[in-house]
């Protein structure tokens, strides 16, 4: 025991010495002694025996491809971040998150009243060593990189995936997508040479991006994964296809494997830029994890990242109880073993307590609700009788309910758009009146309000059935029951589609769905991403599934983009959210509670689902001895 | 016919094997099962409502205090919701209180201050129960810390002393333990009685019929297991009534004109079974479900339960037909030599005539066998189809509620699995015996 | 023979056309693009994705890329479900853990089927060979689902949270226990931890079937004139039973273990969806879940070239064995 407190102690001598700078180091340094930096020297492997492998789930059957350019689900997203990074990344031990330089050796300076920026790439980051570069040695990462990985957005080679992401985003680059398409469909090549207006390059380490407006999202929309930074050699060497399933990045891992369905695998990338655990401001709870501990440690810790994926929520279950994964999170039938609810708190089994199991539940920035199409003859519209027909159905929910019985009782439920823990989160009971129930004798006043007979059972009589649009499966099935059963005490009937997620957003496009139940996640912490479903010119097949319409919200909405946070903008989020809930436009709203369970041995874990390359700063404890080995 | 092949010797020598003869018993019951659903004895929306709390075990097996105490919960908060409700608008309160209904087991019949105080007292006793719960955690980690402290101290011999005032220590908390235990089941069974005056069993038939509902308990969501398993019957009825008649008819017609009529006709009908027995046959019936996948009229079973059938229907039709087939071309091909259809030609009989006349009566017993091994194959071929999530949609079957459960067995509860694993254990056991006995009976060389 | 092979396989070319004109329209009944699109899908998508699977060109001219894949064996298209990735190359790497199950599983089961068949027909009548025939039938009337699940979860899950370090089997997953190439070599360690035990469920479960039958073959065979004469030559039962018999009994075990081969297709989809093991059963269940036209086309079309190869097989073995069949 102290023998060991020494080494811990010299451990921590030694981080004090380390500069913390080191993250952000060589920024000062001038362009030519950047020319002159040579490649990292390669740090291997540990050896054999020795080696930490990170063994997580994904509770689905993964992803679906590795490229940026296409990706789209939070599983891509958790596969290629290991490997590509972007420009910005969110620091790991912040909460409410906050984005700090990744690839880049300082935040990008901010100039012309923010319609302009100006990036300095970090000058030590080479891509992987692979056989797609001359001599099969990883180059150097330059301002070009940047640019041409953005560009790949507006290449019809990979379906314009991800391009609702960048559109009006950069000066003349929307009118680039439309040139270049053009020529695509002449049957030219789609020329990544063409300028873009907005991207200017000052040399191989510098460059500027110019916005049309001060738009503050901008520096979040750079930092989702989508727009991290691809090589050309390995596009070009492997073809646009080929990317899907090879991955050629400057990240801290590299892919050795991967079995579609079964599991990927990634191994330390031993070329990778020297960097360091940061040495922040750990919080209490930080510290009670032992997130301190490893300050100063060389990134990535791991040697090895097995990420196992699993369609059945059982198996990963077991795994976990067996040690065979390191952490998890709680599947509905594991609640009941994992958890107990005393005095309306839910608290984690003794037994798990016993053996060291570490509890982190995190609300997910999600916008859950069931919505109403204004151009619905039926539901739609702005008249007092309309808004109070959606007030009464409105009252017929009872989302208490559905979290106990579907959900443990843990989803949080909210008013507005905007889910806890983003600027202008409004907690239920905020907004007046409130559009939820269950309160079915208000509900009837609002149909009689509303212009319909409802007879002396209390039932109303004369509306006709109303089509609801959900996705098809037995969880969505089962709310919609809840739902009915209660709409069925004042006689509102309720007619529900079950659709794929493709066959919903295509009623959703062409404005035939009356009411539809959808989660919206977001992509970036801004409340302007919620916000954006509302906005006018935003209507379908744009965002805006609504249809709502209101000239006060779409000036106010222009006005937030580009404005600097501050208690105004929290004042105008909460005036855009009262003008959405007087009109009655959606039922909601609900975010979703993830529950991490993490083993004792896996180390400076802090569960996130808006971020996911946080693996270089995990760390295995090999030898614990409740891990299986 | 049927007169014909009951009147056989075959006949009498199938009833005189008990195991038949038991078996015919057991098909019948279910099949009473499957009429009282068929004339709206258990409904679909039997299966769907709740009636107990969630995955509530079922008869003789008694659930552990911290399920009990969960369930107690859960009835005091719903009841207390609705209460709270109810005093500031007393005119709903009988409304209110109907909600919570589990179907017969109905909230007492008692004013709204009775019930008032009803909830009153069962919270208060719901929190003394914390107050015992947390007693016992307090008494249980202290004997765990102990244990750790004692793993730690191992056999090292210094600390002798010490660790055997541990042990002494022990010894007087496990006394306690069954103290807390027993303090925490006597404020358990207070707060039960307490539910139990709110929400009382229900007595006479309604109570029989709510015994019958919750005697194999609840699936994840309160559902009654038995009325799922139940209903599960007719649908397997269903399936395999519907694929097992139209295969034979299909199978018979096309076999024996194949057999008999022989030439182009003879081709034409193997080059069919060829081909649709060269694809497996869950490959060829995940492809023909596909074919109807999201189609509107088959995709809504909550509106048309009976139509979301029609995919599985079709795709076991066009599948299992061919077995049939080539038996029964087999035995034509026999039949066509015998004297009296050799005499019937001659006589001049039309050759259509002859063959629905003379020759697939004379196949009866094979076709009643098949009637029996399709029927097996179609409602295990269904129960697979659902757990992948290719078959029965919107309402409950065996294959649906086994994966549905499946998850259930991590915490170790069995009931649904079991249920309906046994159920369909029992049924394709009585259709295996009965096809034995009538292949003994009636086609004795065939081999299996 | 080399005559009676071709035109058994002559005869099979049509049966096989049969097969890809069934899928080949089934598949096309409701438009795939649309069944599958994924989120955000325009109608530029829908049509990009449609010329880019030639679905917007005629049905004959479709079929005929159809028909040209397939013979050349080479399926170029690419899986909608997994960007980037051939449908050939989800076949090739599917097929080596489909194997490691089915081969193992056939065999087994065939060589103890036999044997306890044997067993059965020995006693036959008496007290051993009715328990079996009873344990057959009760064994025959358990849903595969019931084995698989109590299997995993008592023979894996169980043991596994217990903590016993040294149990063999894992819950789910795969590990490639033959890898080529460069570094490769053969872990028959991972095939245990993974295969072993789906391979036992698999075994267990076709007991029943097998053992049935094999005892109806063996029962008849008692009856033979060539029985009759080594009983005269006075050569003692259990020789009679498990060197004459058995030969003779050849036949029919083969034929049986190559119709069983769609059956252990099918065995084994299940066995794979649910301890995860990528084989081609997962491959092609998935993509019907997923709606991945390109998969499910391919790969209906190699299930069906490989059970159309197995006839032929069985009927050359046939012949082989018994000269008789040429003729017919």
């Amino acid at each position: 025991m102290g023998r060991w407190a020494c080494v811990l102690m010299a451990g921590l001598a030694l981080v004090g010495l380390t500069p913390t700078g080191a993250v952000a180091g060589g920024s000062s340094a001038s362009l030519g002694e950047a020319e002159a930096s040579s490649r990292p020297t390669p740090r291997p492997m540990r050896p054999a025996g020795e080696r930490r492998v990170v063994r997580v789930p994904i509770p689905t059957s993964g992803p679906r491809t590795l490229d940026p350019a296409v990706g789209s689900s939070t599983y891509d997203n958790r596969a290629v971040v290991q490997v590509y990074e972007t420009l910005l990344e969110y620091s790991y031990f912040e909460r409410p998150l906050q984005l700090e330089p990744l690839l880049l050796a300082e935040m990008p300076q901010e100039l012309d009243g923010g319609t302009r920026y100006r990036f300095k790439l970090r000058d030590d980051v080479y891509f992987q060593d692979d056989p797609c570069f001359p001599g099969g040695q990883g180059r150097r990462l330059v301002t070009d990189d940047v640019f041409y990985s953005w560009k790949r957005l507006a290449d019809p080679a990979y379906r314009l995936e991800n391009w609702a992401r960048v559109d009006g985003m950069i000066v003349g680059f929307d009118a680039y997508k439309d040139e270049q398409n053009e020529r695509v469909n002449r049957g030219e090549p789609f020329d990544y040479e063409a300028p873009v207006e907005g991207m200017v390059k000052i040399n191989d380490r510098e460059f500027e991006i110019v916005l049309p407006d001060a738009n503050r999202q901008f520096l979040f929309k750079i930092a989702t994964f989508q727009m991290a930074i691809v090589p050309r050699e390995a596009v070009e060497h492997y073809g646009t296809d080929r990317m899907n399933s090879h991955m050629v990045g400057t990240g801290p891992f590299r892919m050795v494997e991967w079995l579609p369905g079964t599991q990927i695998v990634f191994e330390r990338n031993p070329t990778f830029r020297e960097v360091y655990y940061p040495d922040v401001d750990f919080d209490a709870e930080d510290r009670r994890r032992g997130f301190h501990h490893s300050v100063g440690e060389r990134l990535p810790i791991v040697d090895r990242v097995e990420i196992k994926f699993f369609v059945e929520a059982t198996p990963m279950w077991l795994e976990f109880k067996a040690g065979q994964l390191d952490h998890t999170t709680v599947p509905t039938t594991g609640f009941e073993e994992a958890f107990y609810e005393r005095r309306g708190r839910v608290l984690l089994n003794r037994d798990w307590l016993r053996r060291e199991i570490d509890y982190q539940p995190i609300a997910l920035a999600d916008f859950i609700y069931r919505g109403f199409n204004m151009n619905d003859p039926l539901v739609g519209g702005y008249t007092p009788e309309k808004i109070a027909l959606r007030r009464a159905i409105a009252m017929c929910m009872d989302l208490e309910e559905i979290n106990r019985s579907r959900y443990n009782n843990l989803p949080v439920i909210y008013d507005g758009v905007v889910p806890p823990g983003v600027d202008g989160h409004l907690p239920a009971g905020s907004l007046q009146p409130p559009n939820r129930g269950p309160d079915f004798e208000r509900a009837r006043a609002l149909l009689r309000e509303a212009g319909y007979t409802v007879d002396q059972s209390g039932r109303v009589t004369d509306l006709p059935p109303i089509d609801m649009y959900t996705s098809r499966g037995a969880e969505s099935e089962q709310i919609v029951e809840m739902f009915n059963r209660n709409m069925a005490q004042v006689g509102i009937r309720m007619n529900p589609r079950y659709v794929d997620f493709a066959q919903l957003s295509e009623a959703l496009n062409d404005g035939r769905a009356p009411m539809f139940s959808l989660a919206w996640g977001m992509a970036y912490p801004d409340a302007e991403y919620n916000l954006q479903l509302f906005y006018g010119p935003n209507a379908a097949p744009r965002p805006n599934a609504f249809n709502f319409q209101n000239d006060e919200y779409d000036e106010l909405y222009l006005k937030i983009r580009t404005m600097e946070p501050s208690e105004e903008r929290t004042a105008v989020y909460r005036r855009m959210q009262e003008i959405v809930n007087e009109y009655c436009v959606f039922i909601g709203s609900q975010a979703r509670v993830r529950q991490y369970l993490v083993h004792p041995w896996m180390k400076n874990f802090k569960a996130t689902e808006d971020f996911y390359n946080y693996f270089k700063y995990l760390d295995i404890d090999m030898s614990h001895p409740r891990r299986p080995r | 016919m049927a007169s014909n092949l009951f009147q056989s010797r075959s006949w009498g020598k199938f009833t005189r094997n008990r195991f038949a003869v038991v078996s015919l018993g057991v098909i019948l019951a279910y099949l009473l099962v499957a009429v009282a659903s068929f004339v709206g004895v258990i409904t679909l929306e039997d299966t769907q409502v709740r009636v107990l709390p969630d995955r509530t075990r079922g008869f003789l097996e008694s659930s552990d205090l911290d399920k009990r105490s969960r369930d107690a919960q859960w009835f005091v908060e719903r009841t207390s919701l609705r209460v709270q409700r109810a005093e500031l608008a007393p005119e709903s309160y009988e409304r209110l209180m109907s909600e919570l209904a589990l179907r017969e087991r109905r909230v007492a019949d008692v004013p709204l201050e009775r019930m008032a105080e009803l909830i009153e007292r069962a919270e208060s006793q719901l929190d003394d129960l914390y107050d015992a719960l947390d007693d016992r955690d307090e008494v249980l980690d202290e004997i765990l810390f102990i244990d750790l402290e004692l793993r730690r101290l191992g056999d090292s011999a210094e600390d002798a002393a010490l660790a055997s005032e541990m042990r002494s220590e022990r010894e007087a908390l496990l006394a306690r333990v069954s103290d807390v235990d027993a303090a925490a089941e006597t404020r358990i069974a207070a707060v039960e009685a307490t539910i139990l005056e709110i929400h009382p069993y229900p007595g006479g038939l309604g109570g029989l019929w709510y015994g019958v509902r919750t005697f194999l308990g609840s699936d994840a969501q309160g559902r009654s297991i038995s009325m799922k398993a139940f209903y599960s019957i007719r649908i397997a009825f269903q399936v395999g009534l519907v694929v097992a008649v139209v295969c034979v008819i299909i199978g018979t017609v096309l076999g024996a004109a194949a057999g008999f009529f022989g030439g182009w006709v003879d081709y034409f009908v193997m080059y069919l079974v060829s081909v649709l027995s060269s694809i497996p046959t869950l490959v060829l019936l995940g492809v023909l479900v596909y074919m109807f996948f999201g189609h509107p009229l088959f995709d809504n079973p909550a509106e048309r339960p009976g139509l979301a059938l029609v995919p599985v229907y079709c795709a076991m039709c066009l599948t299992f037909w061919v077995s049939t087939c080539r038996v029964i071309r087999g035995e034509v091909m026999k039949i066509k030599n015998l004297e009296y259809v050799q005499a019937a030609t001659s006589i001049g009989f039309g050759r259509v005539y002859i063959l629905f006349k003379h020759v697939i009566p004379n196949t009866a017993h094979l076709m009643f066998i098949n009637l029996s091994l399709l029927f097996i194959g179609a409602i295990k071929s269904e129960v697979i189809l659902s757990f992948l999530g290719l078959g029965v949609k919107g309402q409950p079957s065996w294959g649906v509620m086994i994966s549905q459960a499946k998850d259930d067995i991590s915490v170790m509860f069995f009931w649904e699995v079991v249920t309906a694993s046994v159920l369909m254990f029992g049924l394709v056991l009585a259709f295996n015996i009965l096809s034995d006995a009538l292949q003994d009976a009636f086609d004795p060389k065939h081999v299996s | 023979m080399w005559a009676f092979i071709i035109r058994k396989i002559l005869y099979n070319v049509p049966v096989y056309v049969g097969v890809l004109v069934l899928v080949f329209l089934a598949l096309r009944v409701q438009d795939p693009v649309y069944q599958y699109l994924g989120q955000e899908a325009g109608q530029e998508q829908i049509d990009q994705l449609r010329r880019s699977m030639g679905l917007d060109r005629p049905l004959p001219v479709q079929f005929g890329i159809y028909l040209r894949e397939v013979v050349t064996f080479n399926f170029e298209a690419q899986s909608w479900n997994q960007r980037g990735t051939e449908v050939g190359e989800i076949l090739k790497r599917s097929i080596v853990p489909s194997l490691s199950l089915t081969v193992p599983a056939l065999v087994l089961s065939t060589v103890i089927g036999v044997f306890i068949s044997l067993i059965a027909a020995y006693f036959r009548g008496r007290a051993p060979d009715r328990i079996l025939m009873i344990a057959a039938v009760l064994g025959m009337s358990i849903s595969f689902l019931v084995y698989i699940i109590f299997g995993q979860f008592f023979f894996a899950a169980v043991p596994r949270e217990a903590g016993l370090g040294w149990w063999p089997f894992a819950v789910q997953g795969y590990e490639p226990w033959i890898v080529f190439g460069e570094g490769g070599g053969v872990y028959p360690g991972r095939w245990v931890t993974y295969c072993m035990l789906p391979v036992m469920i698999s075994v267990i479960v076709s007991m029943g079937y097998d053992t049935r039958f094999y005892r109806a073959v063996m029962v008849e065979e008692t009856g033979r004139d060539y029985i009759t004469t080594a009983v005269a030559k006075g050569a003692t039962k259990p020789k009679i039973m498990f060197v004459h018999m058995l030969k003779n009994a050849m036949i029919p075990v083969i034929t049986r273990v190559m119709s069983t081969l769609p059956f252990v297709v099918i065995g084994s989809i299940l066995l794979e969806m649910y301890f995860g093991i990528p084989g081609m059963g997962r491959e092609i269940i998935t993509a019907i879940i997923n709606k991945d036209f390109p998969v499910i086309q391919a790969f209906v079309a190699v299930f069906a070239l490989i059970f159309i190869a197995s006839v032929i097989l069985t009927d050359v073995l046939y012949a082989v064995v018994d000269p008789r069949v040429r003729l017919s």
